[in-house]
């Protein structure tokens, strides 16, 4: 267990850097020229020359990556070209706000997909179609649609919760709640969905395998076979979709986050791209990919404890 | 469930890492919450832009004149001022006993660095009062600021970003700012890049012309949350888009809709016709102005907010004159005439950047208006960094463009001069030439004569076919009146105020 998981984190790191320094050409490739967007439109060429000197633009491309290499190794990704705050301040404002509407999110989406699609799977009939249907529609319906809708509705007819802004859960651990919700639900909808169906797939083909069978004949009780068996069985493909999930699930927070004005590690990389602001994307990409990379590896973790099996192979 | 359960506390506890983010207020004290659609820049102003971002500096900085609702200056930091005869020295008398929020006083020595400062930034407030050559200490309370030459855009400056004074020990490398402005930061509340608490400066000498004991700026860069957030109370004031004014109106909110001077239109940049020929006569350029019909361009792509024009110089702006507004009305038939006339019986052809990404209604409007006339358009993709950086690089005969400066002269200085950063074919024509060299050494009426004149013979050459001077929609919730100002994007912090009940 232990070789295979340095193996892992190995691969993960190697992926890390593999994915930053990819980032960082296609940043520096095509060439934009940021210290006139920097100083806008009204600024005057030698002024745009001397910001791209301050900002090391007229050095060789290997020099500057070498030299941005050599300070994220060391855990300092810069600072912000436009702002000059550190993007690692930037990054520990942002990451939890974005954690928190999707790892709430996940919360969301792994209680109700279990329900679902349990529910779908032992009751058949009227409750799986609309269970199938439900699942279709979300599936098919984007999230920012859903974020929109829920903003309109619940949050500037209704008022029940906040429209806009995120409060840090230190500040208020009731309005932390109240200022993820609708957020967290417009990005769990299309994750249910997907799992839902997983988990319905999943335990109608471990009921009806043979070991199932021999339970049942042995007399214990259906609650029991389903709950104590079967649904531990069928997680680990659920697991896995749900896993696939929270990488969709962070590229869904850019738009949801932006619907509900919440200053995410979303928001603070689009807003990085459409300026130009090369070390806060970088910064944005590196823990974006870190932090798939950790969840991938959790997910290794999870199945050696569901299954032991995995543990041996 | 275990592992979810050990999902939330990862959760919780990278959460409970940050700082605070605006909660909300206590009850008593009188909070204004504002919107604003761009990030902060840092607190050095001789980075300082003059854009919205301003509002970020309005509650900490104090400026040394005041402009009032018509943009002209009143007294402030400094209580009264002088020029000399010609023009060229300003001698400000500054108010007795302010002090800056970390107990050093506001006196000439701190105005001179600031302002020393601040010039050898490179940004737009730098930009602003790039004319000073000097300033001079002659007493405590009296500075004298000259300039290379006369120019009439100097005391406007000083009441903008240009003319915040901040703590002279603060001045390189601010990490937090130090003004003697009627709030000062509230750091412990405060989320770079995101929520800026600001409190009461106790020391402030003139507090009764901000009502609110608490000022909070909250960065929304998307349209739709500033609309939603204004609409359910969260914040009590900030931009909305023009296609939302109807329904935030019908939901009782109050909105102004200002012109900042902004004016957009088809920019021609080859005026000589270097890359396009035809552009190279007047003919044509005048051509392209019958193209348009403005009311319905205006109609269709801004919901009918703005006003038609036919100048570079909006109402308000040196050199504006009303009588040049009817000087082409839509036409495409004569269009087509003159294009005849020109030698381009059959039109040409002309490559444009597709800015449909940022102006989709703008950009289509133009495109067909063009077609119409026989003018066939190459439309060509920029990615949204590289749009500004392909135009200078005079790679596009002509554009979409939007051009706003904060005066009249700055829009002078900025395009229709041979070394002008929006002139990027340098076209320059020596009867403008000779205009603009004589209005700088010119003040008063006669000032205003040369202006007109240069605006006059610019449009005739059509230099550009502008469109309309662009409004903007400033929103405030019911509670709150506010006024916005002349040339500025952003009603400025002591222009808010709580409604009469």
């Amino acid at each position: 267990m232990l070789t295979f998981l340095i193996r892992r984190i190995a691969a993960g790191a190697a992926l890390v850097a593999v994915v930053a320094t990819a980032t960082f050409l296609l940043l520096n490739l095509t060439g934009t020229d940021v210290a006139r967007n920097i100083l806008g439109e009204t600024a005057t060429r030698s002024a745009v020359a001397a910001k791209s000197h301050e900002l090391g633009l007229d050095q060789p491309l290997v020099e500057r990556y070498w030299h941005w290499a050599e300070q994220a190794l060391r855990g300092d990704l810069g600072t912000s070209w436009f702002t000059g705050d550190p993007v690692n301040q930037s990054l520990m404002d942002t990451l939890p706000v974005t954690l928190s509407i999707v790892l709430a999110g996940l919360l969301i989406a792994a209680v109700l997909s279990v329900a679902l699609g349990t529910a779908a799977a032992l009751r058949g009939g009227w409750v799986d179609r609309v269970v199938q249907f439900a699942a279709v529609l979300g599936t098919a319906v984007p999230s920012f649609l859903i974020a929109l809708v829920l903003a309109v509705t619940l949050a500037v007819r209704l008022g029940w919760l906040p429209a806009t802004g995120y409060v840090a859960i230190d500040a208020s651990v009731v309005d932390w709640l109240r200022s993820i919700t609708l957020p967290a639900v417009s990005l769990a909808v299309a994750a249910t969905a997907a799992t839902a169906m997983q988990v319905r797939g999943a335990l109608m083909d471990v009921l009806r395998a043979d070991y199932v069978r021999t339970l049942r004949s042995r007399g214990l009780k259906p609650r029991s076979i389903v709950f104590r068996h079967a649904l531990r069985n069928a997680a680990p493909p659920a697991l896995t979709v749900l896993a696939l999930q929270f990488i969709g699930l962070i590229s869904g927070a850019v738009v949801v986050e932006k619907v509900f004005g919440l200053p995410g590690i979303g928001t603070l990389a689009n807003s990085a791209a459409v300026r130009g602001d090369a070390p806060v994307l970088l910064g944005t990409v590196v823990v974006t990919v870190a932090i798939v990379v950790a969840v991938n590896l959790l997910l290794d973790i999870a199945y050696g404890w569901l299954n032991p099996k995995v543990r041996v192979s | 469930m275990r592992k979810t359960v050990a999902f939330i506390g990862a959760a919780l506890l990278t959460a409970t890492a940050t700082a605070c983010g605006g909660g909300a207020s206590a009850g008593g004290d009188t909070t204004l919450t504002l919107a604003e659609s761009v990030t902060a820049t840092p607190w050095d102003l001789a980075k300082a832009s003059l854009g919205p971002e301003s509002q970020y500096y309005q509650p900490v900085f104090d400026t040394l004149v005041r402009l009032d609702r018509n943009g002209e200056p009143t007294p402030n930091l400094a209580t009264s001022w002088s020029y000399d005869k010609p023009q060229t020295t300003l001698t400000l008398k500054l108010r007795t006993g302010v002090k800056f929020t970390d107990g050093t006083a506001l006196d000439a020595d701190a105005v001179k660095r600031n302002l020393l400062h601040t010039r050898s930034g490179a940004a737009s407030a730098a930009g602003e009062i790039r004319d000073i050559s000097g300033v001079d200490v002659i007493d405590a309370h009296t500075v004298a600021i000259h300039l290379s030459h006369p120019s009439a855009s100097l005391l406007p400056a000083l009441g903008q970003v240009s003319g915040m004074m901040a703590g002279p020990e603060s001045l390189e490398d601010p990490k937090t700012p130090v003004g003697s402005g009627p709030y000062k930061l509230d750091t412990s509340a405060t989320t770079a890049g995101q929520t800026y608490t600001y409190t009461r400066n106790p020391g402030y000498w003139n507090k009764k012309a901000y009502p609110y004991d608490k000022v909070v700026i909250k960065y929304l860069s998307d349209p739709t949350a500033r609309t939603n957030a204004l609409l359910s109370g969260q914040i009590d004031g900030g931009t909305v888009n023009l296609n939302r004014v109807k329904t935030v109106q019908a939901r009782g909110l109050k909105v102004a809709t200002y012109q900042p001077g902004d004016v957009e239109g088809l920019y021609i940049w080859d005026r000589a016709g270097k890359k396009v020929p035809a552009l190279g006569k007047r003919e044509v350029r005048q051509a392209l102005n019958y193209a348009f019909d403005k009311k319905a361009m205006l109609k269709s792509a801004k919901t009918g907010l703005g006003t038609p024009t036919a100048q570079l110089f909006a109402p308000g702006e040196d050199g504006h004159d009303a009588r040049l507004e009817d000087t082409y009305s839509y036409d495409p038939a004569k269009a087509r005439r003159l294009l005849a006339e020109a030698g381009y019986p059959k039109g040409f052809s002309v490559t444009l950047p597709d800015l449909s990404a940022a102006f989709p209604r703008e950009q289509a409007a133009l495109t067909q208006a063009l077609k119409d006339i026989g003018v066939k358009v190459k439309l060509d993709n920029v990615p949204g960094d590289q749009i500004f950086s392909s135009m200078l690089s005079g790679k596009y005969a002509m554009s979409y463009f939007k051009l706003g400066a904060p005066t009249g002269w700055d829009k002078v200085q900025l395009q229709l001069t041979g070394k002008s950063t929006w002139n990027p074919f340098k076209y320059h024509d020596p009867k403008a030439d000779h205009l603009i060299t004589r209005i700088g050494k010119a003040t008063g009426p006669r000032r205003d004569a040369l202006f007109k004149q240069l605006n006059a013979y610019v449009v005739d050459q059509a230099w550009n076919a502008p469109w309309s001077v662009v409004a903007n929609a400033y929103a405030t919730a019911k509670g709150v009146t506010t006024t916005p100002q002349a040339g500025l994007q952003y009603p400025p912090l002591h222009a808010y105020a709580p409604a009469a009940k």
